[in-house]
């Protein structure tokens, strides 16, 4: 037979056909499909059981609930918001739902570590045992305390609102050493103002709960003030439909159209820095036209009228200075940019609210400010008789933990107590309350008193974000000896000489005393949701080990056999002090707590009260009523702060004494620096100790970041007059120094200013963080508060200058 | 299936966004990446390349400083309910991405794509993403990845679900306890960790629920509904200037927008 071409294609015809017919093409199409997505490089996540684990964030001071889900209880997918936690409702915010990502992070440090080369080289890190790294340490400890100078020992910790910061006071005092600071916070002059004007340091509390009119100067609501999760729950409460309720009206104040600007009901423009202006206005309005609480001032108030010093110098009231030149309507205007008219109206406004409240601190309430302006900001809530029962402020509640042991103190630490610290050394005013961390560095820097031979930094990033912190760095090669706790490879654990690694916050056990800015009582402990993933210690525990190895006097003042039993006898002192109750009402309740109330007390003793913490509840406690807490001198609340007198201070002028304005200009010549630089913050970058995620960074704008170089912005009027435009590369420089950044154009920008994010311009860590715009920290200026003395940095002169 | 229209189940679940309680944090979309395995690369700020499926958009209102507005706009699937297709679902040519008649929900079947993008091109919202690369995450991360979501590969387009994988969980749970799977209803990982509610999630069929009440208020509009593509994502503004670029009824002079 021959195979001519018809048979050729039956055959072909039939071969298809039969092809077809056969399982064998879907089978090959199933198998290609299962292959494709079976790529060995594609990552397959293991299977398993999901739970849930409730604890605490400690990312930051705030406070929330949150819940970690786990496959197979032993790896953590996400962090979500605690639904029935009274603070965040069930939300989180971007950091707290990115937690998970400095679990798993490459830059965690492993294990101990030692620098073997020069200090800053991240090559020279060598690995050492648990043994060894504690051993040197307490070695060192303890040839300091047998050589009598226990005070050269500093420490800087990030943590001010938790039972790490008392075991570092604890471990000080016993050991012989004032040095002990934390970084810098609006908590810093709060205290300072809280002492000046009520005679007791604790910041301020605002019940934002009940309030009807929120009159915000520069605070960032929105981006992250006081505790955030609170606010957050709150703006969305504030802004309910009409169907879900009534709205509350927010105002804020602010030289940039912040995204809190942006979200109020109305935004005020002013310059930058002037917002205390513009509340000095404002009372002033409120006095002349007698808008004011007259019977509360009568009652409550002393220095509102005119008084008497102790010496029997008669003094002017803040009545009568409101009335003065420097504070009259046009002075305001002037200083503020705003017609006279809207500040009258402002004033009249809030004045009318039944509600209404003052509310301030820019930057998140993460720098002391102008401890005056804290002042003036307050005296505007005393002039609405905000501090009566019932009242929108008060003052932070104690939270009464147990106390700590009593320092018995050997001769060396007695010796070591009795040197000053060494940021109180030189001339300077006596200081208010607390540590001065610039002048101790500073001084550490130029001219130190004493050498410092040690230096620990625990969960604290100062190289990083401490502003003009070329201080630190300078600061730091005077130091002998540098040990940094960090989890984190991070610009100040690269500077140290040897390294103790802390669990991540999620392995490990912390707690939260007080809500910022809430004038409830708050604690919680955040329980370790998995155990540690790396080779390392909780510093809690590393303290104790030193203490108890030193023996003598220290480790009697530090006898827990671990961090979670000082925990844990804390909180039976807890239990077992008066009032109080663990939160476990429906989370819309926390709003409807009254002032002096007595809550239900859900719990018999210490161990009850743990079991119920650890599993994510929170304890509370209601406000107390403001005016029984006052502890000033003349038992009320003082507007002209006669504490000064016994604080040591020599003041001249009357207005010394009273809440003014009192702007510091930045240092540089307005001529060859015409522009003023500020820092912003966005809620989507982190600039604290924790780097941002790169999750949170996917969300940053293209015009806040581009590849490896970040914006400033620019008011598109300035940028014109000076040839720039969106995009163009500049050379931003200030006293402090310079940084190469590009312009972005923002209608929201004052036009005399230019504004930069926080958060960019990490070096180090790995390439998802590391190397990503300009650090806006190392550009400030950083000035003397005139009251505290703390280091305020708020702005800086700055130049602009084209590239190419 | 018609020309006239499509077959309505009974669900058609949908979302409501409040602008005016958003605060552009930006919790949202950190959600949305831890809970479907978004992957990230070093440099994410070239945002054609950069994967997002809770997108966030820029909106102002053209004025200048003292009157300068601006607002963040988060932006899911849109899970278009137009008669007949959803644009994207119309010119898919090997049927990955479909309507799920039954509940309103727009899938993406990844093994099914082929990579052509037609669907990218075909979306007014940009709302689909293409994977331009092999998805990897430094060591050790990828022990965060959720087992409830399949990582894509490179060479596929990939896009918001409204967490679908939470509804078959919702229905799974509901069927052992016999209960109504149509009755069912669940929230997507960005409304759960949204810390001011400005998301809400739920069936627009059901009148009694909050989604179908808050799509009915003065407020609510959404976005390009002059291209009938009938979104079932509402958004909720008290700013006209919000709503009226929500329909990009006039154009921006900045040059800095985006959206």
């Amino acid at each position: 037979m021959k195979f001519g071409r018809r048979a050729f294609l039956q055959f072909a015809a039939g071969a298809v056909g039969g092809t077809l017919l056969s399982p064998l093409p879907w089978k090959l199409v199933d198998d290609a499909s299962i292959w494709s997505q079976n790529w060995s490089w594609r990552p397959s996540p293991e299977r398993g059981p999901v739970t849930r684990k409730a604890s605490v964030c400690t990312l930051c001071d705030g406070g929330c609930g949150i819940q970690v889900r786990l496959v197979n209880k032993n790896r953590a997918i996400s962090v979500e918001g605690n639904p029935r936690h009274p603070v965040n409702e069930g939300g989180i915010c971007p950091l707290g739902a990115a937690g998970a990502q400095f679990l798993y992070a490459p830059y965690r440090i492993s294990q101990p570590m030692k620098q073997s080369k020069k200090r800053g080289d991240a090559t020279g890190f060598k690995p050492i045992s648990w043994d060894e790294a504690v051993g040197e340490l307490q070695k060192k400890l303890s040839n300091l305390r047998k050589a009598e100078t226990p005070h050269t020992v500093a420490a800087i910790t990030g943590h001010a609102h938790n039972s790490m910061q008392d075991l570092w006071q604890q471990f000080f005092t016993a050991y012989g050493s004032q040095n002990l600071f934390t970084m810098p916070s609006h908590r810093d002059s709060l205290q300072g103002a809280g002492l000046l004007a009520l005679g007791r340091e604790a910041p301020f509390a605002f019940d934002l709960e009940h309030a009807s009119f929120i009159l915000s100067f520069g605070a960032d609501l929105v981006e992250g003030w006081g505790s955030p999760g609170r606010m957050q729950t709150l703006f969305g409460k504030w802004n309910a439909s009409e169907a879900e309720g009534a709205a509350v009206k927010l105002v804020q104040v602010a030289s940039r159209c912040s995204m809190t600007a942006a979200k109020a009901d109305r935004w005020i423009p002013v310059r930058p820095g002037s917002e205390a202006a513009l509340a000095l206005g404002m009372a002033h309005v409120m006095v002349k036209e007698k808008l004011y609480d007259a019977s509360f001032m009568q009652d409550h108030v002393f220095g509102f009228e005119d008084w008497t010093d102790t010496r029997g110098k008669p003094r002017q009231g803040f009545k009568s200075f409101l009335m003065a030149a420097e504070n009259s309507l046009e002075a305001a205007s002037q200083q503020t940019g705003l017609e006279a008219p809207r500040i009258v109206d402002l004033a009249r406004e809030f004045a009318a609210q039944n509600h209404a409240v003052a509310v301030w601190g820019g930057s998140g309430g993460n720098l002391p400010e102008n401890t005056y302006h804290d002042l003036v900001f307050f005296a505007l809530n005393v002039l609405k008789g905000n501090l009566k029962p019932g009242g929108m402020l008060s003052l932070a509640a104690t939270v009464p933990l147990g106390e700590l042991p009593q320092i018995r103190g050997d001769e060396t630490a007695r010796k070591g107590l009795a040197q000053k610290s060494a940021d109180q050394i030189g001339d300077e005013k006596p200081s208010l309350t607390g540590r001065n961390l610039y002048a101790f560095l500073s001084l550490v820097a130029q001219a130190p008193p004493y050498p410092i031979e040690i230096l620990m930094i625990h969960e604290a990033n100062p190289a990083y974000g401490l502003a003009g912190k070329q201080t630190f760095e300078k600061a730091v090669e005077r130091v002998g000896w540098m040990v940094s706790f960090s989890s984190y490879m991070d610009e100040t654990a690269l500077l140290a000489d040897i390294i103790l690694p802390n669990h991540a916050a999620l392995e490990r056990l912390d707690d939260v005393i007080g809500l910022p800015g809430s004038p409830l009582a708050y604690y919680a402990v955040a329980a370790p949701v998995l155990p540690p993933r790396l080779n390392t210690r909780h510093t809690g525990d590393v303290l104790l080990q030193l203490a108890r190895s030193m023996g003598g006097s220290v480790g009697e003042a530090l006898p827990w056999k671990s961090h979670e039993e000082f925990l844990q006898e804390r909180v039976k002192g807890l239990a077992a002090a008066e009032g109080g109750a663990v939160f476990e009402e429906s989370p819309s309740d926390w709003g409807k707590v009254k002032v002096g109330s007595t809550p239900h007390r859900n719990y018999t003793d210490g161990a009850g009260l743990w079991k119920k913490l650890s599993a994510g509840h929170c304890w509370y406690d209601a406000p107390r009523d403001p005016l029984q807490e006052i502890r000033s001198a003349s038992g009320k609340i003082e507007l002209a702060f006669q504490t000064l007198d016994s604080k040591g201070w020599a003041v001249e002028k009357d207005e010394l004494y009273l809440p003014r304005f009192a702007l510091q200009a930045p240092s540089g010549d307005p001529k060859e620096y015409p522009l003023l630089l500020l820092p912003y913050r966005m809620s989507s970058l982190s600039y604290g100790y924790h780097p941002n995620p790169p999750f949170m960074t996917k969300t940053v704008w293209d015009f806040v970041l581009k590849g490896k170089e970040s914006f400033v912005e620019l008011h598109p009027g300035t940028a014109q007059s000076m040839g720039l435009k969106e995009g163009d590369r500049i050379i931003l420089k200030t006293p402090g120094g310079e940084a190469t950044v590009r312009v972005h154009l923002f209608p929201g920008a004052r036009p005399e200013a230019v504004y930069m994010p926080l958060g960019l311009g990490r070096k180090g860590y790995d390439a998802y963080i590391g190397g990503k715009g300009a650090n806006v920290n190392s550009l400030l200026d950083v000035q003397g508060d005139p009251l505290s003395g703390q280091g305020i940095a708020w702005s800086a002169r700055a130049q602009l200058k084209r590239l190419g | 299936m018609s020309e006239q229209g499509h077959k309505q189940g009974a669900v058609r679940f949908g979302m409501v966004i409040d602008l005016d309680k958003c605060t552009g944090c930006m919790a949202c979309s950190v959600a949305c990446q831890a809970e479907n395995n978004i992957s990230f690369r070093e440099d994410e700020s070239n945002k054609l390349r950069s994967i997002s499926w809770m997108e966030v958009f820029y909106l102002d209102n053209d004025q200048d400083y003292a009157n300068y507005q601006y607002t963040y706009l988060p932006r899911p699937c849109m899970h278009c309910d137009a008669p007949h297709h959803a644009p994207c679902t119309f010119v898919c040519p090997v049927n990955a991405t479909t309507r799920d008649e039954e509940n309103g929900i727009v899938g993406h079947i990844y093994p099914r794509c082929i990579g052509c993008r037609y669907c990218i091109v075909a979306c007014p919202y940009h709302a689909r993403d293409f994977n331009w690369w092999d998805p990897a995450w430094p060591e050790p991360m990828e022990a965060m990845l959720n087992p409830e979501v399949s990582p894509r590969m490179r060479g596929v387009v990939e896009k918001c679900t409204f967490c679908h994988h939470r509804l078959l969980k919702a229905r799974a749970k509901a069927f052992l306890e016999e209960q109504d799977l149509y009755e069912v209803t669940y929230m997507p990982a960005c409304g759960e960790a949204c810390p001011t509610k400005a998301i809400s999630f739920g069936n627009l069929n059901d009148a009694e629920s909050q989604v179908a009440k808050l799509a009915k208020d003065p407020r609510a509009f959404r976005l390009l509904s002059k291209l009938n593509t009938e979104p079932k994502v509402y958004y909720l503004s008290k700013h006209e200037w919000v709503r009226k670029q929500g329909d990009k009824h006039f154009q921006n002079s900045n040059g800095n927008k985006r959206g």
